[in-house]
């Protein structure tokens, strides 16, 4: 199994497209790479979409077809999240498991909101700072319960297997031992992430803790559930996700020529990123 | 060593004199823009050397360029050693001629300051005052004495700046650290040109202004040893902030140890080079400090790897 990415245009620009490709061919990381990287279901793939210390909003884009690692935008302008002190850009290596999907027709028994209508969502803790489309292999360890702008947006904390500290790591409460503080700067920097742009504290279901191991694979195995039906084309509203893939051969969506589709590399240097997302931000009573 | 060998030997008389010229040369501001810098070889190795440049030649970072310290607007000039958010341990070399900017080493390995969670590398831009000097040859505060080297800056502004930059900044207060055993000030800064600048103009407006930073800056120099299995830090003044004016004094006198210094009133072997292109009538005093630029700058080498680990350790 080897992934590797293919780069469309320089990063920190518009046109910046990371693409996922099985033996060189274009796959979606949404559809086509399996969410369990082994029969016992111990070992998971995630693909990492924001590299730990990094500014740049990349996500999945669920529009675009094989579903590219692209910069979020706001009326027309690249996203960056913003640096709120001590911490600088994101605080782990960010991304999503594939093969899931937070159902939005679906509100949740425990938090009682709907889904966010993304891939869930993935914290790496291990030590090395992964890079866009990396597809890494983890292991499970515990979830946080975020309620972003009344949305469920559930984070799962894993741990890269080929980190040093994976097999020391095997549920929630060996994080705070090994890793003490990391759950409450975790639980700090999503509530406040998004006040420097003027919008309110995230708040977390379950007063902010951090549910442990079986809890976060029961989440997991939901929203496999809910991207089974989703890729079925059983869902009640698939809100315009692009389905395209190019290995699951009984679905519906499957085109063996999306590939041929997709634009071919021309990879450049990164462009410069504007100097406003140096800043710090301080804001009073967070901590 | 050749630089030394061009000493001139003065008189009493002549030794007065040089010492009015200097004062001179630092009531009259400079124009920082004509300093420019070099890289020299290979970044991240023990081959990388960042020198100052001014007309085409190479000057000291540490004498030539001017401190110009300005008690009534609370202004001098830094020099930037290492950006914010970075591992290199990148300093002002005090025993080269010319003063470059080379990474610290140790047993021959270029040196690195740890990630101490939840940081990452050196929380400021940090760097130095020139003109400054932490004489170790004399006790200060608590007994201590200094730690050999210009007096240590941290840049708080919202640029990240590069080393070499030199700055023009606002002087805020200062926090007395002492590192392995020697007095080692730490003077908050901010750039001139930051829009913080206009809102700040002494140490306690940063408690509301930046909220946290303070008692973080605190903190991290207590404990950014830990991970290489040191102790941690400690302060004199009980770790106290000094405000902007006693800080002023602080590098007034340092300023006053380092002219001392250059003419030529310290002698020791693991003193400082005196050598300097700009100040007539001092012993060091050279039309040319001899650095040949001869070592084109290369790519970067490689970080290792595991200076992107983060240590989960604090002395609290």
């Amino acid at each position: 199994m080897s992934y590797t990415t293919r780069q469309v245009a320089a990063a920190n620009t518009l046109d910046h497209k990371v693409y996922l490709e099985k033996d060189g061919k274009p796959i979606s990381p949404f559809h086509d790479i399996p969410l369990y990287a082994n029969e016992e279901k111990t070992i998971l793939n995630m693909i990492v979409e924001v590299p730990r210390w990094t500014n740049a909003k990349m996500e999945i884009s669920k529009e675009l077809k094989l579903n590219p690692i692209i910069q979020d935008t706001k009326k027309g302008k690249l996203r960056f999240v913003r640096n709120c002190f001590p911490h600088h850009g994101y605080i782990h290596n960010y991304g999503a498991f594939p093969q899931t999907w937070e159902d939005p027709n679906q509100i949740h028994p425990e938090t009682k909101a709907k889904g966010d209508n993304d891939p869930l969502d993935v914290c790496e803790i291990g030590e090395k700072v992964a890079t866009v489309g990396e597809v890494k292999q983890v292991k499970v360890l515990g979830v946080m319960a975020l309620l972003d702008e009344g949305e469920t947006d559930w984070k799962v904390i894993v741990i890269d297997v080929n980190d040093p500290l994976a097999p020391k790591l095997n549920d929630i409460e060996d994080v705070e031992t090994h890793l003490p503080g990391l759950l409450r700067a975790t639980n700090e920097w999503f509530r406040i992430y998004k006040i420097p742009d003027g919008k309110p504290e995230n708040q977390f279901a379950f007063s902010g803790e951090c549910k442990n191991k079986k809890y976060a694979e029961e989440i997991i195995v939901e929203c496999a559930e809910a991207w089974e039906k989703l890729i079925k084309g059983e869902s009640v509203d698939s809100k315009g996700i692009d389905l395209t893939n190019t290995t699951l051969e009984t679905t519906p969506t499957f085109s063996a020529s999306a590939v041929s589709e997709i634009p071919a590399a021309s990879p450049a240097p990164a462009a410069p990123i504007d100097k406003s997302i140096d800043k710090w931000f301080f804001i009073s009573g967070a901590h | 060593m050749s630089v030394l060998r061009t000493f001139k030997i003065m008189s009493l008389n002549t030794r007065a004199i040089a010492r009015l010229n200097l004062t001179q040369q630092h009531l009259a501001p400079r124009r920082l823009s004509t300093i420019a810098n070099i890289n020299q070889g290979t970044k991240y190795t023990s081959d990388f050397k960042n020198y100052a440049v001014q007309n085409n030649k190479v000057i000291s970072y540490f004498h030539d360029v001017p401190l110009e310290l300005n008690p009534t607007t609370k202004e001098a000039n830094i020099v930037v050693e290492i950006p914010r958010w970075t591992n290199a341990k990148f300093e002002i070399n005090t025993k080269l001629p010319g003063n470059p900017i080379v990474q610290d080493s140790k047993s021959d390995k270029v040196r690195y300051v740890k990630n101490l969670f939840p940081h990452h590398g050196y929380i400021h831009n940090y760097g130095a005052f020139p003109q400054t000097w932490e004489d170790p040859t004399t006790q200060h505060v608590n007994g201590l004495y200094g730690d050999n080297d210009p007096v240590d800056v941290c840049e708080i502004g919202s640029r990240i700046l590069h080393t070499g930059d030199i700055k023009r900044v606002k002087i805020l207060g200062a926090i007395a650290l002492i590192d392995d055993g020697e007095l080692d000030w730490k003077v908050i800064v901010v750039d001139v040109e930051d829009p913080l600048a206009k809102e700040v103009y002494d140490i306690h407006h940063l408690y509301t202004k930046c909220p946290g930073l303070l008692e973080t800056t605190r903190q991290w120099f207590m404990d950014y040893k830990l991970p290489d299995g040191k102790p941690p830090n400690a302060f004199a003044f009980n770790a106290v902030y000094k405000n902007a004016k006693e800080t002023i004094e602080v590098i007034k006198q340092c300023h006053q140890s380092w002219k001392a210094l250059v003419h030529g009133e310290n002698r020791g072997g693991k003193l400082p080079t005196i050598a300097n292109t700009t100040l007539q009538g001092t012993p060091g005093y050279v039309d040319d400090l001899g650095v040949k630029l001869d070592n084109p700058s290369k790519p970067d080498a490689e970080i290792p790897l595991e200076i992107q680990r983060s240590y989960f350790m604090t002395s609290d």
